[in-house]
């Protein structure tokens, strides 16, 4: 037994150098807060109410696709470019389907479409193991040539009449958006920490050839994980359009990239296998606190990308001194 | 030439190697034996200049060297034939000979450095044409380029690190030559190796490891095989294998017919019965490790006549082997087998269902399930958080086998190399847990490219050769000569 030892040096050090390295990440992510918290407190109008609001609203539609995000991203396919495409498609079915059913035939279509967009993205990366970025860059190409053909690129826009079926304002003092934020990512986290699929979710990105060799669904698992995220992304949909009274598919184009920062900032691991939607919904408020400071401050847009780029960036920087340890 | 004296290297708190001392002289061709974690690669490492010894030291020539860095290393002349190889495959032999060779001026007269590259082959008594890419060799010839690369660099002390692991019989037959006519022209060759008949067949002498510690060496004509095995163990070689059940316990088991895999197997037909370990023994390569594959249903293009319990079982299909309890442990625990979550999560991964109400986990239920599976394949219940790639190797395949529990039916455990990369004292723990799962009456059927442990372990061995069935050993009548002329001659297939 005493070779039992001589294993565990490698191991040892490679679990001090894991910890080492997730430490540096969480005094990372946790100085970063506190520095988005600092700026946000110490800009003047950022505890107003309307400013708050607008925080709220903001911050969940780019919460709810990047709830859809965490999904594939711990399946361990990356992530997708197609879901503010798919929020997009859903919100125009939401609008078509109101005005002329109501409003519960809207919701459930709007989720439908939604989840049969990411459904055949998911089959096409589970079943035949094809590369889950460049699916998402030809589905979201294939999403907008259709939309186009289809709608002419004319803005959907919500009837009279449809108007006064609309939930709007707020919910316990809250925007109602919000509230539909909050409830996605309860949802989520139940699905992914209490049943069978989530748990597989986690499997199949840690090991896909693992998950093989054990048994597990592999194939019904990527396509669960895709429906999920087209179903959040059609209640970012949903909400955008809500919020407008109407819809058209430049709705969520720059939603993506952001809902990426989110996920990343928020800890769910870019090689899959480990996350959580509470990780994600820190995330979504460190991006959305910036966001909404540096429009306080007067900052333009490419301020804002340029700051989101680099937020990116040392992310990235950080999780890949793990593997070179 | 060289001398290694009470060389002792340190990770951390734990010796790696705690005193070994080595000399050889010029021709003289060493062979390196001792288990998995005896500290072999360490003392490859500190003579590569990789790890650094806290105590003892090296003389080359009668002289103390500190090998610093591989490229001291270099420059006094050791160099690593390593497992991996690290060729460019799209450049001709010539080209990879001096590639990244400093000593190439950058306009140079090509005749010089071809009859080098020529010289260097020769010595190797290989036969090979400099203008050919290395794509096109094979892995055996390869091997020869990178040993040649290394003599045009003036190696004069070669380390081979289990250099015929990969070689089919014929490449093998090349490199003995190879290495007779390295040992004439005066290099010393330390040769790590597991197979013990190389050993006897072409090295001088033979140094031990165990536990960090040269437990014996000397010529190898002092020396014989059981000698040597329990060199390496540390202790008689009948130990290591527990007592067979009682036979004809169970009558029913798997029943394989035709089974065909197109490139890997033909033909094949046995039968493995419930209660008893079945085991295919093979080389590297006769596909016997893509048998157990085709049963677990990994292979789609895998066909035959399988029947579990007189039940037939559809192959090619996850779910229908499942269905019917039938685990696969890979012989690739870090690609195929571990997950890099919890101990917990890799212990339930293949029963979540069984512990879902309406769809919901209990983690309660699923963390005493848990529980009790770590006492029945005896690791700790403590480490459940703990991450399993931070396991030993032996407990990480104690954790694989423990998957098969959980399902009222006791199912099939298809086991490819079950103690690849487990260490001497894990190895005799799970010999004996296999033994435990055939008296609840599994079938095991295990794959093993070492003939050791096939005999050791088994009830019934099957040896294969290149995907053909030659012959059916049933215990006590195994004959290790006769199972070894099995997997590597060719010979008219039997009816089994």
């Amino acid at each position: 037994m005493r070779k039992e030892a001589f294993a565990a040096p490698v191991a040892d050090e490679a679990a001090t150098r894991t910890g080492r390295v997730s430490s540096r990440l969480t005094i990372a992510r946790g100085g970063l807060l506190v520095v988005v918290g600092a700026f946000a407190l110490l800009t003047p109008g950022f505890l107003s109410v309307p400013s708050l609001t607008t925080l709220l609203t903001t911050a969940s539609f780019v919460g709810c696709l990047a709830m859809a995000m965490t999904f594939i991203t711990i399946s361990g396919n990356i992530m997708s470019f197609a879901l503010g495409g798919t929020a997009a498609v859903a919100a125009v079915v939401f609008v078509h389907v109101l005005n002329a059913f109501g409003y519960a035939p809207a919701v459930i279509a709007a989720l439908v479409a939604g989840a049969l967009v990411t459904a055949a993205q998911g089959a096409l990366v589970g079943a035949l193991r094809a590369n889950p970025i460049i699916v998402s860059i030809a589905a979201n190409v294939l999403i907008y040539g259709v939309a186009e053909w289809l709608t002419n690129n004319e803005t959907a826009h919500i009837s009279e009449e449809a108007l006064g079926l609309l939930i709007k304002g707020k919910l316990f003092g809250l925007p109602v958006e919000f509230c539909a934020f909050v409830l996605v990512t309860i949802i989520g986290q139940l699905v992914l920490t209490f049943t069978v699929f989530g748990r597989n979710l986690f499997y199949i990105g840690s090991g896909f050839r693992a998950a093989e060799a054990v048994g597990l669904p592999t194939v019904r698992t990527t396509i669960g994980a895709y429906c999920w995220a087209g179903l959040f992304s059609a209640v970012a949909g949903i909400l955008l359009a809500s919020r407008f009274n109407q819809a058209n598919m430049e709705f969520a184009l720059r939603y993506d990239y952001d809902a990426i920062a989110a996920v990343l900032v928020g800890g769910t691991a870019i090689q899959g296998g480990s996350g959580s939607m509470m990780r994600t919904f820190v995330g979504v408020a460190a991006i959305s606190i910036i966001q909404v400071v540096l429009l306080l401050h007067g900052l333009r847009e490419e301020w804002r990308l340029l700051i989101m780029g680099l937020v990116v960036l040392a992310v990235v920087i950080l999780y890949s001194s793990r593997q070179r340890g | 030439m060289l001398d290694i004296r009470h060389l002792a290297v340190s990770f951390g708190p734990v010796q790696a190697l705690r005193d070994v001392s080595l000399s050889l002289a010029a021709g003289e061709l060493r062979a390196v034996c001792g288990e998995n974690g005896a500290g072999k690669s360490t003392l490859m490492k500190a003579l590569m200049g990789i790890v650094k010894p806290v105590a003892g030291q090296i003389e080359i020539d009668g002289k103390v060297v500190a090998i610093e860095s591989p490229q001291v290393a270099q420059q006094i002349g050791v160099a690593l034939v390593a497992q991996e190889l690290s060729l460019a495959p799209h450049l001709s032999i010539l080209d990879n000979i001096w590639l990244g060779n400093r000593t190439v001026p950058l306009f140079h007269r090509r005749k010089a450095f071809r009859d080098k590259a020529t010289a260097a082959l020769q010595q190797l008594s290989a036969d090979l044409d400099l203008d050919v890419p290395v794509s096109k060799l094979t892995v055996g010839q390869r091997q020869m380029v990178e040993i040649a690369r290394l003599l045009v660099r003036d190696a004069r002390i070669l380390i081979l690190d289990e250099p015929t692991a990969t070689l089919s019989d014929v490449e093998i037959e090349r490199m003995m030559t190879a290495l007779r006519s390295l040992k004439e022209k005066g290099k010393c060759v330390l040769y790590v190796t597991h197979r013990l008949g190389e050993v006897f067949e072409i090295c001088d002498s033979v140094t031990v490891l165990r536990n960090g510690v040269d437990v014996g060496a000397g010529p190898v004509a002092e020396i014989d095989r059981q000698k040597l095995i329990e060199m390496m163990l540390g202790r008689s070689f009948r130990e290591m294998y527990p007592a067979p059940s009682a036979q004809g316990a169970f009558t029913q088991g798997l029943q394989v017919q035709d089974l065909r895999i197109p490139g890997a197997v033909h033909d094949l037909s046995f039968v493995a019965k419930r209660g008893e370990i079945t085991c295919i023994a093979g080389q590297v390569g006769a596909g016997a490790g893509s048998v157990t594959r085709a049963l677990a249903g990994l292979l789609s293009d895998a066909s035959g006549h399988v029947s579990l319990d007189g039940t037939p079982l559809r192959l090619g299909s996850i779910a229908a082997r499942m269905q019917r309890n039938i685990t696969f442990v890979s012989e690739d625990r870090a690609g195929e087998g571990i997950f890099r979550r919890s101990v917990l999560e890799n212990l339930v991964a293949a029963r979540l269902d069984n512990h879902a109400r309406y769809g919901l986990l209990s983690w309660k239920r699923l963390r005493r399930f848990a529980g009790t599976l770590c006492a029945e394949v005896m690791v700790d219940a403590q480490r459940l958080g703990a991450n399993a790639f931070d396991l030993s190797g032996g407990n990480q395949q104690k954790l694989l086998f423990a998957r098969a529990i959980g399902d009222k039916q006791p199912g099939v455990l298809l086991i490819n190399e079950p103690t690849r990369g487990v260490d001497v004292g894990a190895r005799a723990e799970i010999y004996r847990l296999l033994r435990e799962f055939c008296r609840q009456g599994y079938v095991l059927l295990v794959t093993s490219s070492d003939l050791e442990e096939a005999i050791g372990i088994s009830d019934k061995v099957i040896t294969l050769y290149r995907g053909n069935l030659v012959g059916v050993y049933q215990r006590p009548d195994m004959d290790m000569s006769r199972i070894l002329a099995d997997i590597t001659h060719p010979a008219e297939p039997k009816a089994a």
